[in-house]
């Protein structure tokens, strides 16, 4: 029972840094209907700033996402600017090759400059745990956890509360509608990509105390993106938060029950089960790009 | 004067054929002009070529004298045109009351936005009611009372509505008509297009036939309606006679 | 598509020249040079080639993206590796073993995929490579885990070098090859690309889209998975993480988009442009990053600055050259119309017996309820008209009852059989046509290739059929002539102006020789001449036999062409009649035609 009680903790755990992985997503797919590929490499490559953030100048790891974040903004930004933004009008399809073929280079740029061992942040907490009555928990993972709740509950802020989150909220709902009430689409699909790759951003200093990562890294995180995509959908934060929880639990269970060789294989399975029992997502996610209405 | 002109516009769909084969059009100001015309004919091609959501490949539009073309949907209201498509373009998720508030995301004055707002309120008493409700819960009816509270909230020059009466009933679409006749009167110049043609003529001043993409006649609304060759070849075919019936 | 250099301005026979000449330095090259790099570079690219011709039938054909390729190498090399060293004899011995293996996994994660669409199958397919890469990893008893499978070094004579592999590869691609060339020939490479353009639309001209999309990916896995066993022996080390590269994946992709989709050699020329590529990157650079470097960045400027590929760009520019001068199709006058043999029948009008019955169709979108309880039914013989204002849910009936959508409740049944929980190809089968508002032709086919794209039903057999046998175009001659579009039979359907749109899409749908045709807006946009053609079109079918159900705004056309007629409003039936008697009812009035509705004069009346 300790042992269950101590895996979903975990699971949640795990499941509050994916879905702050997660959010960047979904926003960047509502406004543009882009599917970010890239978006495990970028987070990444947020990692390996934290890392060096904390290697050379010593700063914490968790605290680093005051640097790491305004930085991948201008990197989104950038990108929207010169890759995404010139394809606006292509299918879904072209931009995901787009997208795989910047996370390839991303790879590849990562490797060149800190080269390919598997690195991690290592803060003075990093070994520590919470022991709460036999329900052992690492400090890192609850700090971290604790971080990237903050960040969504900043996230989740500024799209309801302001006019820019509310423009980027008018335009994925509807495009159109969000056009003709004012809102200049181009500028604020730039935005959104920004801000969503700000979020893996965030989400990368968390990473890099919590797992060993290294370039190739970024497969696993490819994985996790579209698993959380059949399983919570596109169509909003909550989803990709749920998408994200569940993901987080079953990884941990098959951890725990199974083994730890095939708990990466979680979410491919996940994926296969999903798409085969039910073709539109676990949560009605709107796969299919053509349906008619 | 003409408020809105449009001068030989040629407009179409990605690299699809022209839809808009050469029309030419002026809105006068303070009145309303309804567009007819069948399916098919490029009625909402035109309005969207005006806002910008259709690119137009030739020709001109222009506010006021000013060039409108290549200026982007969110700039065009700038100007003082607001459209509102058959789709209504709400945003589901969003509450009523976000959604009157989002028709303000153009207003720099949010006070003045925030008094706006409480006046539709109180002309569309069925909005207040549901506010704070989805705006996907309303009714077809409702959601188009919402949509023209949301023009409201922007005071345009030129206000456009492509098929108010789609999907209503009778007596809806009557409100709906209500609605748009006191704009009007505030001033408010209306460019309406609609399948109802006789209903859409009745509550304007002016009328134009559309057909192949093109404007086959225009002139007053009345005499449009008592045009024996415009009623034989359109208003025929829109189902809907004038007031000439003896059987009727 | 395939060879389109041939089809414009390029000498045909200069095309088909330089690729014999191609074709015989590849072959005889082993024989006069032995330097071993160059023909390593060959083997690869080989390789690459049978991938990227392989891909290009589900990706080019069909429009379905795989970013998992590199699993059907894994697999076949797997597969060659195990049975070699576990049961013995010669690897060659086992390589159809692989490609049989690659199809059967392809077939399986095509079962998955079947109901998916687009980006989906993107993802099903990185899954599949990834998983197969943790089999290999983990499955430590079958495959060695990370350590790998060390394969038999070949026994020949070392001075026929790796010629074994070099031809085994030149067959491979030669079938290849020869699979894409049969398969655009045949029904089947109809059927991709029907569903490379549109989807919803194939499935209504009968087009079993799950079992089309299955066979192609499995064409597109079988030679790879050869290919795999024969590289697998080649380099004598099969392990995990060079067997399931994604970074292979990616190259062959490169290989399509760069050589050009859809087309024959687009991909061998993307594949021998690549590998020499990915020989530099390992020789000069190290391998490694840069190698990945020049990929990803190679993806991102081929689809933000050539997303066609070569041979589609440079066929582009050709036909515009040629084009120079020539008149557009748009606006192209309508060519004579012929009537149809055979005599009418005798009696026209209603049988008494209803041909289709709709029960209580319920249908929402988000809060907005299309139909609501919708029923009513059309009897055989008739020319049944169904009107309502816009909104009242005309084109959602038409929708349900072909099958695009599914219906929330109701019952839809066609002739004596329950239909609405059929797919549409075997609701197509059963007798049932239509033609969409907005035309949707495949734009990319000729005029003749969409006339005879209609199935009537499914076979296997059929599959192996040319895409345009003798009976059908002789019969498709005959529904164009009829149409009076003839002289347009080789046009490409994308050149031509939407009332000629129209028309081919009338004659797609009687190729299906359906029993029951719903017309969605026949008279929507086109001219008042092209109406009275088609009003005569459905009158001439209607006399053999034809039942129609038309949606159209035009009421002096549906009032002279249609009894009984259907009133629709706010999603129900509410009005069933005579013309005569709909114009009278109070109902109707109210709803749809204004209280004071007068018809001037039935158009076409007879």
């Amino acid at each position: 029972m300790t042992e269950f009680i101590q895996a979903t903790a975990f699971g949640l755990l795990i499941g509050g840094v994916y879905a702050l992985f997660a959010s960047g997503l979904t926003l960047i797919f509502g406004v543009m209907k882009v599917i970010n590929i890239a978006h495990g490499a970028l987070l990444i490559l947020g990692a390996f700033l934290a890392f060096t953030l904390w290697e050379q100048l010593g700063i914490d790891p968790l605290a680093s996402i005051v640097i790491t974040t305004p930085a991948m903004f201008v990197l989104g930004w950038l990108i929207y600017r010169t890759m995404i933004g010139p394809l606006r009008s292509a299918p879904l399809s072209s931009t995901v090759l787009l997208t795989f073929g910047l996370a390839l280079v991303c790879e590849a740029v990562m490797g060149l400059a800190w080269g390919n061992n598997s690195r991690s942040a290592r803060p003075s907490y990093f070994d520590q745990s919470f022991d709460l009555s036999g329900i052992v928990l690492p400090k890192a993972q609850v700090y971290a956890s604790i971080v990237a709740v903050l960040v969504l509950a900043l996230l989740w802020l500024f799209l309801n509360r302001t006019w820019t989150g509310r423009a980027i909220r008018a335009a994925s709902a509807n495009v159109q509608g969000a056009a003709l009430v004012g809102v200049n689409i181009a500028k604020v699909s730039a935005l959104t990509f920004a801000v969503g790759i700000a979020t893996v951003g965030a989400a990368g200093s968390m990473v890099s105390v919590l797992y060993p990562f290294l370039p190739g890294s970024h497969y696993i995180w490819i994985a996790r993106v579209l698993s959380i995509i059949v399983l919570g959908g596109l169509g909003s934060l909550q989803g990709a938060v749920i998408g994200a929880m569940l993901l987080g639990l079953a990884e941990v269970y098959t951890q725990t029950y199974i083994s730890t060789a095939w708990a990466t294989a979680v979410p491919y399975v996940l994926i296969f089960l999903v798409l085969f029992f039910r073709p539109q997502g676990l949560m009605g996610t709107r796969l299919r790009e053509d349906v008619a209405v | 004067m003409a408020l809105l002109e449009l001068r030989d516009v040629h407009a179409g769909y990605g690299s699809g054929p022209d839809i808009l084969t050469g029309i030419t059009l002026d809105v006068d100001e303070g009145a309303t002009t309804c567009v007819i015309g069948p399916n098919g004919a490029g009625k909402s091609t035109m309005l969207k070529a005006i806002v910008g959501l259709v690119r137009v490949r030739s020709g001109e539009v222009r506010l006021d004298g000013q060039r409108l073309n290549d200026l982007r949907p969110d700039q065009i209201l700038d100007r003082g045109v607001c459209f509102v498509p058959t789709d209504r373009s709400l945003f589901p998720e969003m509450s009523v009351r976000e959604n009157l508030v989002m028709a303000g995301y153009s207003i720099d004055d949010k006070a003045l936005l925030g008094s706006r707002i409480d006046e539709v309120l109180e002309m569309f008493p069925v909005l207040a009611e549901r506010r704070s409700e989805r705006a996907r819960t309303l009714s077809g009816g409702q959601q188009q009372m919402a949509t023209l509270a949301r023009a409201w909230i922007v005071r345009p020059r030129v206000l456009m509505v492509d098929e108010p009466s789609m999907g209503l009933a009778p007596q809806v679409t009557e409100q709906v008509f209500d609605v748009i006749r006191g704009f009007r009167e505030t001033g408010m110049t209306v460019l309406l297009v609609e399948q109802n043609a006789r209903k859409g003529l009745e509550c304007s001043q002016w009328g134009c036939v559309l057909d192949l993409g093109a404007k086959r006649f225009d002139g007053p609304a009345d005499s449009i309606l008592a045009n024996p060759e415009i009623h034989e070849l359109y208003l025929g075919r829109q189902a809907n006679g004038n007031g000439s019936a003896s059987d009727g | 598509m395939t060879g389109a250099l041939e089809r414009t301005g390029l000498d045909r026979r200069l095309w088909r020249g330089l690729i014999a000449v191609a074709a015989l330095l590849l072959v005889t090259y082993p024989l006069f040079f032995d330097d071993l790099f160059y023909q390593n570079m060959i083997i690869l690219s080989l390789i690459l080639a049978i991938g990227a011709v392989g891909l290009n039938i589900i990706m080019g054909y069909a429009g379905y993206i795989s970013l998992g390729q590199s699993a059907f190498i894994g697999l076949g090399a797997y597969t060659v590796g195990i049975a070699s060293t576990r049961i013995g004899g010669d690897p060659f011995v086992w390589i159809p073993l692989a490609g049989v293996i690659a199809a059967l996994f392809a077939a399986l994660l095509g079962v998955i995929a079947m109901r998916t669409r687009g980006f989906a199958f993107v993802i099903i397919t990185i899954a599949a490579l990834f998983i197969l890469q943790i089999v290999a990893i983990n499955w430590d008893s079958l495959t060695q885990g990370t350590s790998g499978i060390t394969v038999p070094l070949p026994t020949w004579d070392i001075s026929i070098q790796n010629w074994p592999f070099y031809y085994t590869l030149i067959a491979l691609l030669g079938a290849s090859l020869l699979l894409s060339w049969w398969i655009r020939r045949t029904k089947i490479g109809t059927g991709l690309l029907a569903i490379r353009e549109d989807e919803d639309k194939a499935a209504t001209v009968g087009i079993d889209t799950p079992v089309y999309k299955i066979i192609g990916f499995m064409a597109s896995a079988v030679f790879l998975g050869m290919a795999g066993g024969v590289y697998g022996y080649y380099i004598a080390f099969i392990d995990p993480i060079a067997m399931f590269d994604i970074v292979i994946s990616v190259q062959i992709i490169l290989a399509v988009i760069l050589g050009g989709r859809g087309t024959l050699w687009g991909p061998v020329l993307g594949a021998a442009t690549i590998e020499p590529l990915n020989e530099l990157a390992n020789q000069e650079f190290g391998g490694g990053n840069s190698r990945l470097l020049i990929f990803g960045g190679l993806l991102v400027l081929t689809i933000l600055l050539l997303p066609k590929g070569i041979i589609p760009s440079v066929r582009d520019f050709l036909e515009r050259r040629a084009k120079r001068g020539r008149a557009a199709l748009v606006g192209g006058r309508l060519g004579e119309r012929r009537a149809l043999d055979g005599k009418p029948a005798t009696a026209t009008g209603g049988t008494g017996q209803n041909l289709l019955e709709v029960r209580g169709l319920h249908k929402h979108f988000e809060g907005v309820r299309a139909l609501d309880g919708c029923s009513f039914a059309v009897e055989a013989g008739t020319i049944t008209g169904l009107i309502g204002p816009n909104g009242s849910g005309k084109t959602t009936a038409f929708n349900l009852i072909g099958g695009t959508m599914g219906a929330d409740a109701g019952e839809v049944w066609f002739d004596g059989e329950r239909i609405d929980r059929l797919p549409p190809w075997r609701r197509a089968y059963a007798g049932l046509g239509r033609t969409f508002q907005i035309t949707r032709v495949f734009t990319d086919m000729t005029v003749l290739e969409n006339v005879v794209a209609p199935l009537r039903s499914f076979s296997w057999r059929q599959l192996r059929a040319g895409a345009v046998s003798g009976e059908e175009a002789a019969r498709a001659d005959d529904l164009l002539a009829f149409a009076g579009m003839a002289e347009y039979r080789d046009e490409r359907a994308e050149a031509l102006s939407f009332g000629q749109r129209k028309l081919v899409e009338l004659a797609q749908v009687l190729m299906l020789d359906p029993k029951l045709i719903l017309l969605d807006e026949p008279a929507g946009g086109i001219n008042p001449t092209l109406i009275a053609r088609i009003a005569d079109m459905i009158r001439e079918l209607n006399a053999r036999g034809k039942t129609f159900l038309i949606v159209e705004h035009n009421m002096p056309l549906v009032l002279g062409l249609c009894d009984p007629v259907l009133v629709l409003a706010s999603g129900e039936c509410i009005c069933a009649g005579a013309p005569d008697e709909i114009q009278r009812d109070p109902q109707v009035l109210d709803a749809y035609l204004g209280a004071d509705f007068k018809l001037e004069e039935p158009v076409g009346a007879p």
